[in-house]
């Protein structure tokens, strides 16, 4: 049914500046696209930042003159009032002439984008390129229920598609058939020109909820408030010892910058969720901003996970996650954030998210040995006591198992870490050596993946082991690649290529039911 | 002895031309030797302490000149079925393998020194901006072998991300 992807003519780059009719969208597909506009209010929605950022021009230029001027407080009030009007109008106009020119479809192949008043913009995302789909909700938008949605490829920053505003309902459904069909799901014939039928939403199930009691007492726990409550202590003594504020203007910027984390922290991950659906992993999270975020399967390129000291009684760990697409965003740290604060036990719920098989038959007592163990306890492959040198404590901490579907890294004795990377995920790999390991006959071995937050690497291990862990890694990568899931996740493929056991393991693992595996499902 | 930890039993390296030991030689002998000279007037005129500074600069042109003959025989690499073996580094030494299927593009670069002596350095770019798979050094005529080669295999064996 998918005819085979062929770029329109004349519309083959991803950013094409020709000079198309700028009207009528350029009928030039070969496949029937309904072409769509966003939601009437996007101009509206869109004019308050117009406003917001002509009023701050206004206030940090002219401030200081408009505080001198000799006028009365009525008259100051109304040329702010007038700043924002007039951002507000042009806005509004610049918003309403951009919407006019925006429009965008959905195809089998790709999603489309048509948009631009001055420099007009085509973006074409192919769908088996989709790395994952956001719905996000901004305050304001929240509140008068329109969402802005995204879709994430993998081509660095600035690569996602963003149709900016849809109606609550209208982005739930444009995000369902999105996916839909970035899954490969065949659909029934419809005539040319009906309108869609709509894509089902696939079934979802919660798995987790934090709850904020626990965000808190994470937050309370972690280096960063700790820091920041330093400084305020700190700032006030001073103040109180010294009787003046002279300090105060000077540490401001640290104390703004570290209650800021703290604050967006907080507001960025308050009530995360985390779900699983036929479409992948759905995370939802935000306390003004929400987000209701879809990572399809295979999309996760490397998860890892770390415990401050301070979480350590409570066997806390934040799961972060490697998306090609979200890495490249800087500052979005919560994009990256694949479980705030989960227990151990939550973990076992987790992880076979992303990783459906863990590849080794205990799979929780190799789960516990890369988080807290030591030594070379099931299977582990640690430093030598040779590198007691350069890591007197981490030594029997720091070191790497491989399962035959993913590769564990474990570090880290005071500030626990582990990182998980799948066969089939890692883009490519190294040994290196330093002069001073050469002397010990030691070198490190790291794992690239796309950009994000898991740093992937063993370090400090005995030399020829590295070696030949690397050269058998290359070989279980090149056979996991080959035997690796579509990238249309529904088109499980039941042949040759891929065995019955990997299309079972990936069905279980996110057909809407949590995987079987032995052991594992023994969480609650 | 120890080479033979960053050697792989069976992988014939293919070195890359001593070329690039002039061209590397001739950047170091730019960046160094100007301000070697510049330093060098003051001192003249000074003289005594002054002299220190393109004493110095001296020293690391030496040392560089040994050096980069060393580093540019290091380099390696090596065209498996499916991987791209590089091996580089004299006091820091890696061995990279970078599957042909991950590559998202290949970079063939020359500047005016290099393309002068006639060679180029291929680069492989995978998703990952951890990947180091730049072979310098290449003749021109290998540079565009390889470059053909590595699209070809890397078409042949294309993994998603």
């Amino acid at each position: 049914m998918s005819a085979p992807w062929s770029p329109p003519p004349g519309v083959s780059a991803p950013e094409d500046t020709s000079e198309a009719p700028p009207s009528a969208p350029p009928d030039t597909t070969s496949e029937p696209v309904e072409w769509r506009r966003l939601h009437k209010v996007t101009p509206a929605l869109n004019a308050w930042k117009a406003a917001a950022v002509l009023l701050g021009i206004a206030v940090w230029n002219y401030g200081e003159e408009l505080a001198q001027l000799e006028l009365p407080v009525l008259q100051k009030g109304l040329f702010v009032i007038g700043a924002i009007v007039l951002g507000g109008l042009i806005g509004f106009g610049y918003g309403a002439l951009a919407w006019r020119r925006t429009q965008y479809g959905i195809g089998t192949d790709s999603v489309f984008l048509h948009s631009g008043v001055l420099w007009r913009q085509q973006r074409h995302v192919r769908l088996d390129r989709l790395q994952a789909v956001d719905v996000t909700q901004p305050l304001l938008a929240r509140m008068f229920g329109f969402s802005s949605l995204k879709i994430e490829s993998a081509g660095g920053a600035g690569s996602n598609l963003t149709l900016s505003y849809l109606t609550d309902d209208e982005a739930q459904r444009v995000r369902n058939e999105i996916l839909a069909r970035a899954a490969g799901v065949k659909r029934g014939e419809q005539p040319a020109g009906s309108p869609p039928v709509d894509a089902q939403a696939a079934p979802e199930r919660q798995l987790l909820e934090l709850s904020s009691g626990r965000l808190i007492g994470s937050l309370i726990r972690s280096a960063g408030v700790m820091l920041a409550v330093v400084l305020v202590a700190g700032l006030v003594v001073t103040v109180v010892v010294t009787q003046t504020f002279q300090f105060v203007a000077g540490a401001l910027p640290a104390v703004l910058g570290a209650v800021g984390y703290v604050w967006s922290r907080f507001a960025g991950e308050f009530s995360f969720r985390i779900g699983i659906s036929a479409d992948g992993i759905r995370l939802r999270h935000g306390l003004l901003e929400s987000k209701a975020r879809t990572v399809p399967p295979g999309r996760v390129q490397a998860i890892s996970l770390s415990q401050p000291l301070l979480w350590r009684g409570k066997e806390w760990w934040r799961l972060r996650m490697n998306v090609a697409g979200y890495g490249a965003e800087s500052g979005q740290e919560a994009s990256t954030v694949l479980f705030p604060v989960a227990t151990t036990e939550e973990l076992q719920q987790i992880l076979p998210l992303v990783l459906p098989d863990l590849g080794t038959d205990n799979p929780l007592e190799t789960l516990q040995a890369a988080l807290t163990g030591v030594g070379d306890d099931d299977g582990f492959i640690i430093s030598p006591p040779r590198a007691n040198l350069f890591d007197p404590f981490s030594w029997r901490r720091q070191g790497i198992r491989v399962t035959r579907t993913a590769l564990l890294l474990r570090s880290g004795v005071w500030w626990r870490y582990l990182a998980i990377v799948p066969h089939e995920r890692t883009q490519s790999m190294a040994i290196t050596q330093g002069p001073l390991e050469r002397r010990r006959r030691l070198a490190g071995l790291d794992f690239h993946s796309t950009a994000g937050p898991v740093r992937a690497s063993a370090i400090h291990l005995d030399v020829d082991v590295a070696r030949d862990l690397l050269l058998d890694l290359a070989g279980r990568a090149r056979e996991a690649r080959r035997h690796a899931a579509p990238e249309r996740w529904m088109q499980t493929r039941v042949d040759a290529t891929a065995g019955p056991r990997e299309a079972a393991s990936l069905r279980a693992g996110y057909a809407g039911v949590l995987p079987t595996t032995p052991g594992r499902d023994s969480a609650r | 002895m120890d080479s033979t930890a960053f050697d792989v039993p069976g992988v014939a390296w293919a070195p890359v031309s001593d070329k690039l030991i002039g061209v590397r030689r001739l950047t170091a002998g730019i960046w160094l030797g100007l301000p070697l000279l510049g330093s060098a007037v003051p001192a003249v005129i000074f003289g005594g302490a002054v002299w220190i500074a393109p004493a110095v600069f001296a020293l690391f042109l030496v040392w560089a000149f040994w050096l980069i003959p060393r580093q540019v025989r290091a380099i390696g690499y090596a065209e498996l079925d499916d991987d791209l073996l590089i091996r580089k580094g004299v006091m820091f030494r890696s061995l990279s393998v970078v599957p042909y299927g991950r590559m998202q593009f290949v970079d063939v670069q020359a500047g005016p020194l290099t393309r002068r002596a006639g060679i180029a350095q291929v680069q492989l770019h995978t998703a990952s901006a951890g990947s180091d798979a730049a072979i310098p050094g290449l003749p021109e005529a290998d540079a565009a072998r390889l470059r053909d080669r590595l699209s070809e295999a890397g078409e042949a064996r294309l993994a998603g991300l």
